[in-house]
């Protein structure tokens, strides 16, 4: 649905984005994450046709971003980051014009409102000035402007920011249950938010793409190298010195307190079971065993603090 | 031409939903009043005519004018709706064309009330009804064209005060003073300020003049600045 082939964009000698590849396919809900100014909202501005690329290529639906410029507008739903909407209009109002903007007719536009304002609970404002609207209202009125005319396409620029913890949470299951009709492409710099609603992640950082892959595929990059964790009871140097000798393990740490000896063992399998049975061959009490996962938030300050080689 | 018209309906309805409308309009009907009483255009044994009135109108539309339009790009690009806009399928042409019809359609409201003059004068004497019809069509052709340029001030800038003085400031210079200008100089330059003295070329709607070469003149000035509007929205993006 959405490629995305050799993108950088300059900012006078600033690259803002630098030589990003990607695919979106359709159906999917796809999460942009990196830290502020990794050029997450430059990436979507270029996708949808606010601003030029310096180089480099992109289409949503088979439509050029800048040659067919007005087909990919017309199938894109974009929610700016700052969420720009007209104070002075009330929510109605403010609808029906941009579904004027989107071309639909009169019957059509009244049907798009009343759908997208039960969608997007806003019920209870809708004949209200926009000015007077919380945050968290207003980033509803823009999350229905975008969804007026059926996008296949939805890209969402930093969703949940500014909202409270109930706010992001409705945002999150709405985004979920949006998935099912449309592709979705979502911006954050907080992981768990990604986390939380992406089938996807795409992980920028000084404008380039260092990683992309399900969280579960992220999640097994960093975890080639695990800690596992046991207390067993018996003798410390007989326990660490079996442990040492099961395959794959390329260090063995002990200590040892009231006859029970605590070891944490770094290893590139999942040892579990190996230490499991080792345990019940000699008759040592087992009252602890874990594997320790290495988070993603891990891996995310990795990359943003820079001390992750680019594997990507 | 659907979007033409909404991105239209929105402007006047912002135009006469913030505070500025509501001045610029009521500024100018006084500065007209005032104007009226103070040139005695009413006073018994004078001709029955507006134009003494009609020849300060342009200066005063230098300065109200820019105030009408300061805020129809400007405001897009401060509050960042330039962004949802650019993103709907709306080309910068359309939307260039939506906001200035939405302005003139405000200076001609705003300039209505003034007709009432031209009532009052032909109930208690005998104006030149040619003339004073002419002088509203030069009425409407220098406001074509200051608002054209107005609207180009405000796509130069995000500030809304920003944008009427680039508005007023070259107006006044270019459009008015070559009224005094083309008095004192000769040759070539004597003839380019010819040409722009909008004051001048005003004057002669006020007579009772229509001529091609004063309606062009109007006209393809309008058109420039629009066409200037749109290319400064376009090179937005090319920064």
């Amino acid at each position: 649905m959405i490629e995305v082939r050799n993108l950088s964009k300059h900012y006078g000698a600033r690259r803002a984005v630098n030589n990003i590849s990607f695919t979106v396919h359709e159906g999917e809900i796809v999460g942009f994450l990196g830290p502020n100014g990794a050029g997450k909202t430059t990436t979507l501005r270029i996708l949808t046709c606010f601003m030029p690329a310096t180089s480099g290529s992109a289409t949503i639906g088979g439509h050029d971003v800048l040659t067919e410029s007005m087909k990919v507008r017309a199938i894109v739903g974009y929610l700016p980051e700052s969420v720009p909407l007209y104070p002075e209009m009330r929510v109605r109002e403010y609808l029906n014009f941009r579904g004027k903007l989107r071309g639909l007719d009169r019957a059509a536009r009244a049907a798009a409102i009343a759908r997208v304002t039960e969608r997007c609970w806003l019920r209870d404002v809708i004949d209200r000035p926009i000015g007077q609207l919380s945050k968290g209202y207003r980033q509803r009125v823009g999350l229905a402007d975008t969804l007026l005319h059926n996008p296949k396409v939805l890209v969402l620029d930093e969703p949940t920011i500014g909202l409270d913890p109930t706010q992001i949470r409705e945002t999150r299951s709405l985004i979920r249950e949006l998935a099912e009709q449309h592709t979705v492409i979502l911006s954050s710099h907080i992981l768990p938010e990604v986390e939380a609603t992406c089938q996807r992640l795409i992980i920028i950082h000084e404008g380039r793409l260092v990683a992309s892959g399900t969280p579960d595929e992220l999640r097994q990059r960093i975890t080639t190298e695990t800690n596992l964790i046991a207390e067993l009871r018996g003798p410390e140097v007989d326990v660490a010195g079996a442990l040492r000798r099961l395959p794959g393990v390329t260090d063995v740490r002990s200590s040892s307190q009231d006859g029970w000896t605590r070891v944490s063992v770094a290893t590139q399998r999942d040892l579990r079971e190996d230490v499991f049975r080792l345990a019940a061959e000699k008759h040592w009490p087992l009252r602890e065993l874990r594997r320790e996962v290495a988070t993603l938030e891990d891996f995310f300050v990795k990359i943003v603090t820079g001390t992750l080689e680019q594997r990507a | 031409m659907r979007n033409i018209c909404a991105i239209m309906q929105r402007e006047l309805l912002s135009l006469f939903c913030s505070p500025i409308g509501y001045i610029v309009i009521a500024g100018f009907l006084l500065i007209t009043g005032v104007s009226v009483l103070w040139t005695g255009s009413f006073s018994p044994g004078k001709p029955a005519t507006l134009r003494e009135v009609f020849f300060w109108t342009p200066w005063v539309l230098t300065v109200i004018v820019p105030a009408i339009s300061m805020r129809a790009i400007a405001e897009e690009y401060r509050s960042g709706t330039i962004e949802s806009l650019m993103t709907a399928p709306v080309s910068d042409v359309q939307l260039v064309l939506g906001k200035y019809l939405a302005s003139l359609i405000f200076y001609v409201i705003m300039l209505a009330p003034t007709l009432v003059y031209l009532v009052l004068m032909r109930i208690y004497g005998n104006p030149d009804m040619g003339a004073s019809l002419a002088a509203y069509l030069g009425l409407l052709l220098v406001g074509m064209m200051f608002l054209a340029f107005g609207l180009f001030a405000s796509s130069l800038t995000s500030n809304q005060v920003v944008a009427w003085i680039l508005g007023w400031v070259p107006l006044l210079l270019f459009a008015c003073l070559a009224f005094f200008v083309v008095g004192l100089v000769h040759g070539w330059v004597r003839a380019v300020f010819q040409q722009v003295n909008v004051i001048g070329r005003f004057d002669e709607f006020s007579r009772g003049l229509i001529t091609t070469d004063g309606v062009l003149f109007f006209l393809v000035g309008t058109a420039l600045f629009l066409f200037l509007a749109v290319k400064v929205v376009e090179s937005r993006r090319w920064r």
